[in-house]
């Protein structure tokens, strides 16, 4: 079992090294590139110098590739449920040297994802915090999925604050389909907690297509809540209509065990 | 135009137009071009004096150069494949979200030229079937169905939802044999799919349908098509809760089959119940748009209502 803490303290100090390791081969390139022209005795020098920088660049790169794609098998494995052979490829993500930061931010990434999947918040909080702290680029998404798991385990911590910050942070940017619907699930999940039940209810034209969209179990989530909120407003047939396509979609006593509130919307008067 | 003549969607013509073109040309002129900078500055450099210390100068030049242009060959190409990749993720969200036309255009001007890569190829041709057995263009889309299973290397799930698509869209089709066969396939593929799986304490699937849903969904329409509806119910029974757990909102396909197969066998009480249940999850025109021999129960049965306020 990886260790949240020990995971965190060794990507920020393989993150160091590997700054320190790509910007020393860089340097060394651009010595052997220009030691040569300038310098009429030193050009075997700087050949050697060039070549053999050039050859430890292309050699961690590769590992680094190795590195990546070891993490990106490990989010298929978390997909399929398959904890322990992810944990496993994560693990080896891990260890292994890489001089990309997005490389290592990624496996550090997929531990967090892997705690998510697991119900541990505690430490799938931990780590999204400690990834979102290295600032990971925009463009690879980590930074948008992290601080959406990270809305998510504050709220199954109780940490309703937190998850607000997080989601309110969301909110500015331009997300794809899947992270849209997943943001549509803890926003509702969020606004059950507070007992927001109106603003539940705003725009079901548009959000009940996309909650159809949501995975099987997620989707029967949204749905009972949209139930208990319809409920609480005394949206009669609305509710009714909800609970019973909560009921074809979920196991309801599953649904309640998970999430007790739910309890609430799903016992027929 | 070329393209503006084909016809929209013309599966040959996209076909051959889209495969990926082989970089080897690009890479040959690259190679040709280091080993004549090569030969030049090793003949200049044997010339001595003078001239060697212009070919130090300039070899070092050069050297910036080339790598000055790698640089720029590649983040070229970087930005075009991440272009096809953006695009490629747009066009998936334009499938999930039903805005078909849309994702069809987009197709087609992806199409139309080749595509940067094996994977992004594969992927919009995968789109390109969805697209086309949603305009009932079923033939079309078992075309590219085997195109891929032919020509492309899938990963073990793709290559089977690709299967499961062609043997719903052979179905649709009347290729009757065709799909019976596709689905033995199938069949035999999920059950030995099932027997690999590790044995913790006696969790190895009992059922094929644990595991693939799909194939419980397509063998009841087979069997509604085909005058089954015993075999069919029997199905829906036994999967059920697979159908609901791995479908999530499709179970409606599986409800709407189920009520079909009720009304063949004359439980008019139960082809009610199951209708109803269907139409609660999905409109009944959907589902009478995907399973046409339904679009009886229309008339007979009543569909379940859905409140104004989620309508408006």
């Amino acid at each position: 079992m990886i260790c949240a803490e020990t995971a965190i303290n060794k990507i920020r100090r393989d993150l160091t090294v590997g700054a320190a390791v790509r910007w020393s081969l860089a340097a060394l390139i651009v010595a052997g590139m220009l030691g040569g022209p300038l310098m009429d005795e030193a050009g075997a020098l700087a050949m050697v110098l060039l070549l053999g920088a050039g050859g430890a660049w292309v050699a961690l790169s590769l590992r680094s590739v190795r590195g990546s794609q070891m993490a990106a098998e490990s989010s298929t494995l978390i997909a399929a449920g398959q904890y322990e052979q992810a944990e496993r490829q994560i693990a080896q993500a891990l260890e292994s040297f890489s001089i990309f930061r997005t490389t290592k931010l990624m496996s550090l990434h997929h531990l967090a994802m892997l705690r998510h999947a697991q119900s541990r918040w505690q430490e799938s909080a931990m780590l999204c915090r400690a990834l979102l702290k290295h600032k990971p680029a925009a463009l690879s998404g980590m930074d948008r999925a992290s601080r959406l798991m990270l809305a998510e385990s504050l709220l199954e911590l109780g940490d309703l604050r937190g998850a607000y910050e997080n989601l309110l942070a969301l909110y500015d940017q331009r997300l794809p389909l899947s992270e849209a619907l997943n943001l549509l699930g803890v926003q509702l999940s969020y606004l059950g907690r507070i007992g927001a039940w109106q603003a539940m209810l705003i725009g079901l034209p548009a959000r009940v297509p996309l909650i159809e969209l949501m995975p099987p179990q997620a989707s029967a989530r949204s749905h009972a809540l949209l139930a208990l909120a319809a409920k609480k407003t005394g949206r009669m047939e609305l509710y009714e209509w909800l609970r019973r396509r909560t009921e074809l979609l979920a196991d309801v006593r599953k649904l309640c065990d998970d999430l007790p509130i739910l309890g609430e919307a799903m016992i027929v008067d | 135009m070329n393209g503006a003549s084909e016809q929209f969607l013309e599966i040959g013509w996209l076909l051959e137009r889209s495969r990926p073109r082989a970089m080897g040309l690009r890479l040959g002129h690259a190679a040709g071009l280091f080993l004549l900078i090569v030969l030049l500055s090793a003949y200049l450099s044997n010339l001595g004096g003078q001239a060697a210390r212009l070919v130090n100068a300039l070899w070092g030049l050069a050297m910036v150069g080339l790598m000055g242009a790698m640089l720029l060959v590649s983040y070229g190409a970087y930005r075009k494949a991440k272009t096809e990749q953006q695009r490629l993720i747009c066009i998936e969200e334009l499938i999930r979200l039903r805005r078909w036309d849309q994702a069809a255009a987009m197709l087609q001007q992806m199409l139309c030229r080749p595509m940067r890569t094996l994977q992004a190829h594969v992927q919009a041709l995968i789109y390109l079937s969805s697209v086309l057995a949603r305009y009932n263009r079923f033939d079309d889309a078992i075309v590219v169905q085997n195109y891929l299973l032919e020509n492309a290397q899938l990963d073990g799930g793709t290559a089977y939802g690709l299967r499961l698509a062609r043997a719903m869209a052979m179905l649709r089709q009347d290729h009757l044999v065709d799909a019976d066969r596709a689905i033995s396939e199938l069949r035999r593929q999920a059950v030995s799919a099932g027997r690999a799986l590790p044995v913790n304490g006696g969790e190895q699937p009992d059922s094929p349908y644990s595991l693939s849903a799909g194939l419980a969904l397509v063998e009841m329409y087979r069997d509604v098509k085909t005058g089954h509806p015993a075999e069919a119910v029997q199905t829906f029974q036994s999967a059920l809760p697979a159908l609901r757990e791995q479908l999530g909102h499709r179970v409606a396909d599986a409800y709407m089959l189920a009520a079909q197969a009720y009304d063949r066998l004359g439980q008019t009480a139960q082809a009610q119940e199951h209708y109803e249940k269907a139409t609660l999850l999905t409109p009944a025109v959907e589902l009478h748009r995907r399973y046409p021999e339904t679009s009886g129960l229309n008339e007979k049965y009543r569909a379940a209502s859905w409140p104004q306020e989620v309508l408006s």
